[in-house]
């Protein structure tokens, strides 16, 4: 019925409804040629994140044909770097090998791969260097000294460069087969190496996604818990109210709330599981991280301010003509900023008796500092 | 901090740090004296041989008359500008604490006291805009008052708390109503008792007395100068009578007394005229802006400066002709992350 209607609404149907036998990636739904079956997915990412480039200026530079008359106009990219449309490569080289039509070099239609950069240069020079990244892979550990690993790095830069603006490609590519010949077995260990330290990170990651999915779920388990006790309390109330229809109900509720929070603490005392260890594992390492960096705690007040409290009587009310104006003040002008003139009182019978039994020194200071200027040293302060 | 508690007080930077006994204070400032005048005698004789015998240095207690002088310069600006009896005390306070670290050689007090004062408005929470300030006391630039802020605060060991005599004073009066038998009208009916009082907690901020004594000690020989019968009531009231605590109290307030009858003396403005003609002589030239010594001194720590430079220079130099400029040490911390190509 929807089907039916759809022509009203003034909507495409397409014919060849995903009946057919293509795979495609999702990025390139679009397309419609034999050579979207040879490049699969085209770009080399198996997140998805990176899309095939194209835009609506694009042209092929063979037959000329455009984005605005050929809305499916797919534009793929030759090892010599030189782009044309799918039909254009079908059309040419699907009977084998063929001179490219702009550079005349030979080309095979498997070698086309999709654009992922707007610039050529970028697309080269990636390819390039992951090629050469693949051949020249020695670590600083296969060297005697940082020198000669810097060396080694500075010749590799050098190839690369060689390769990505054509100077002497002769002689480099003959450089790369030396190379390759003289270190097959040290190339294929990195490799190996390489892929084992991939493969431990994977399964890093996989461990701790495990592990996080863990603590959710426990975390859901106790709160689902939780809810249960607190209703099957509630239900033990009423029914102990009930039965208990002569006493007092405010003290049976007290009591059966207080078995119940005995009961909820022994619970607890015994509770730490399994997935607790790993939040404790975790809490372990941050009390490791900050205890390097751990400093004295800041203690601010030691002193005590009650020391004088048996000196003196502090009255409610003063007869205190000083103070007049600011009790007299309705409006609450002077007492702005929490100016209370009970604690101005107090401050001041404080500090009458503070210190009126301390004797006056008649010793000399033993330590005096002071540089040949005659200044305070600061560091003294 | 101990495990037991200290009293308030007891735990202040005040009597901590500014507390001193007669002889020690007379001790601090002829050290600090004979130190100035060694180093002033030796910036002079480099300047030209021969020239420091005609000066005649100036004595502690003349260096005292003219911290004094401008001390009791203190309460007339407040008064013009209507500062409160705290800014005053306050500012009082830390230009007799500046002098215990300084001399007044090196350091005029007409100046360090308008800083003195301009760092009380701020410590006490009365603050005032340095225009407002400057403008109002002919010949002071703002740069004469914040050029020796830093230096006041950090002689005064960033110690900006003040105990005031006069708030004890103030305590006292009220506390008298709590005595027994006193009668209920006290406060008003006696008042000019107080007045009195606190004109000798005024007159005690020109001697010694803060810094030997607590500020309760002066409040109570203030009020017992005033009404000697108020003052035994009180005093009474709160030791036991024929106590050692209150004979110990009675011998300390006797000696405020002696003090501060001593500098009600107003100060001989001809005598300390005569210090400030001397000290325009002897003063630190080093500290005298445009003078030889100066400029000496300023050519000197140029020529450091300059050592140092150079000194870091050559050690670059070195560490580039020796060996990798990237540094060695780093070759155990690259690992494969860098392998990419």
């Amino acid at each position: 019925m929807a089907n039916r209607l759809n022509w009203l609404q003034g909507k495409t149907v397409r014919k060849n409804t995903p009946a057919g036998s293509h795979s495609r990636s999702s990025s390139t739904p679009q397309v419609h040629s034999t050579s979207s079956t040879i490049f699969g997915g085209g770009v080399k990412d198996p997140s998805g994140r990176i899309t095939e480039y194209s835009s609506d200026d694009d042209q092929c530079p063979v037959c000329k044909s455009d984005k605005y008359l050929e809305k499916k106009l797919r534009l793929l990219v030759s090892s010599c770097y030189h782009k044309m449309c799918e039909s254009c490569i079908d059309r040419l080289f699907t009977l084998g090998p063929a001179p490219c039509p702009i550079c005349n070099k030979v080309l095979r239609k498997l070698a086309f791969t999709p654009q992922t950069f707007e610039d050529l240069g970028v697309e080269k020079e990636i390819a390039i260097r992951r090629r050469i990244a693949k051949e020249f892979n020695k670590r600083l550990e296969d060297f005697s000294s940082l020198r000669e690993f810097n060396d080694y790095l500075e010749d590799v830069e050098d190839i690369t460069f060689n390769l990505i603006n054509d100077v002497d490609p002769v002689g480099t590519e003959a450089r790369i087969t030396a190379y390759r010949e003289a270190n097959a077995a040290l190339t294929l260990l990195n490799s190996q190496r390489e892929e084992a330290y991939i493969l431990s990170l994977r399964q890093a990651e996989e461990l701790e996604r495990k592990e996080k999915e863990m603590r959710a779920e426990e975390l859901r388990r106790e709160e689902e818990e939780e809810r249960q006790e607190k209703e099957s309390g509630k239900r033990e109330i009423i029914e102990r109210l009930e039965r208990a229809d002569g006493a007092d109900a405010a003290k049976v509720v007290q009591r059966t709330k207080r078995e119940r929070a005995e009961r909820e603490a022994s619970r607890k005392g015994v509770a730490p599981g399994k997935g607790a260890q790993a939040l404790l594992r975790a809490r372990m390492a941050a009390a490791a991280a900050t205890a390097a960096t751990k400093d004295t705690p800041h203690i601010p007040f030691q002193d005590d301010y009650y020391a004088y409290d048996d000196m003196f009587v502090l009255q409610r009310v003063y007869l205190d003509p000083s103070s007049e104006a600011v009790r007299k003040d309705r409006e609450g002008i002077m007492r702005a900023g929490g100016y209370q003139v009970e604690e101005a009182w107090e401050r001041a019978v404080r500090s009458a008796v503070a210190g009126l039994d301390l004797l006056p020194l008649d010793t000399v200071p033993s330590s005096y500092a002071m540089d040949q200027g005659g200044d305070v040293i600061m560091s003294s302060a | 901090m101990a495990a037991s508690k200290t009293p308030l007080y007891e735990a202040s930077t005040q009597f901590k740090n500014w507390r001193y006994s007669a002889q020690s204070l007379a001790k601090v400032r002829s050290s600090l004296n004979a130190a100035a005048v060694s180093v002033i005698r030796n910036t002079f004789e480099l300047d030209e041989p021969g020239s420091s015998s005609a000066v005649s240095f100036l004595a502690p207690d003349e260096e005292l008359l003219l911290v004094r002088l401008y001390v009791s310069k203190i309460p007339q600006l407040c008064g013009f500008f209507r500062f409160p009896e705290e800014v005053e005390a306050t500012a009082v306070s830390y230009l007799k604490r500046f002098y215990l670290k300084n001399t007044v050689m090196d350091w005029h007090p007409k100046n360090v006291m308008l800083t003195a004062l301009f760092l009380a408005t701020k410590t006490t929470n009365n603050p005032i805009s340095l225009e407002a300030y400057t403008n109002n006391i002919p010949k002071t630039s703002p740069s004469d008052v914040l050029d020796l802020e830093f230096l006041v605060a950090q002689s005064l060991g960033f110690e900006f708390a003040v105990w005031h005599a006069h708030r004890a004073l103030w305590g006292i009066w009220l506390d008298l109503q709590t005595v027994p038998n006193a009668p209920p009208d006290r406060a008003t009916s006696q008042s000019e008792v107080y007045d009195t009082a606190l004109r000798y907690v005024r007159a005690s901020r020109l001697s010694d007395a803060e810094l030997i004594y607590t500020p309760s000690q002066i409040a109570l020989a203030s009020l017992s100068m005033a009404s000697p019968e108020l003052a035994t009531e009180w005093a009474e009231s709160k030791f036991p009578s024929g106590s050692q605590g209150l004979s110990a109290l009675q011998a300390t307030v006797a000696a405020i007394r002696t003090l501060i009858a001593a500098a009600e003396q107003p100060v001989d403005v001809e005598s300390v005229r005569g210090v400030d003609l001397r000290l325009k002589l002897c003063k630190n030239p080093e500290k005298v802006v445009g003078s030889k010594a100066y400029l000496a001194k300023k050519a000197e720590e140029e020529r450091k400066a300059e050592e140092k430079r150079t000194r870091k220079v050559i050690e670059v130099e070195k560490a580039m002709a020796e060996g990798d400029p990237f540094g060695d040490e780093l070759a155990g911390r690259l690992d494969d992350d860098d392998d990419d190509d």
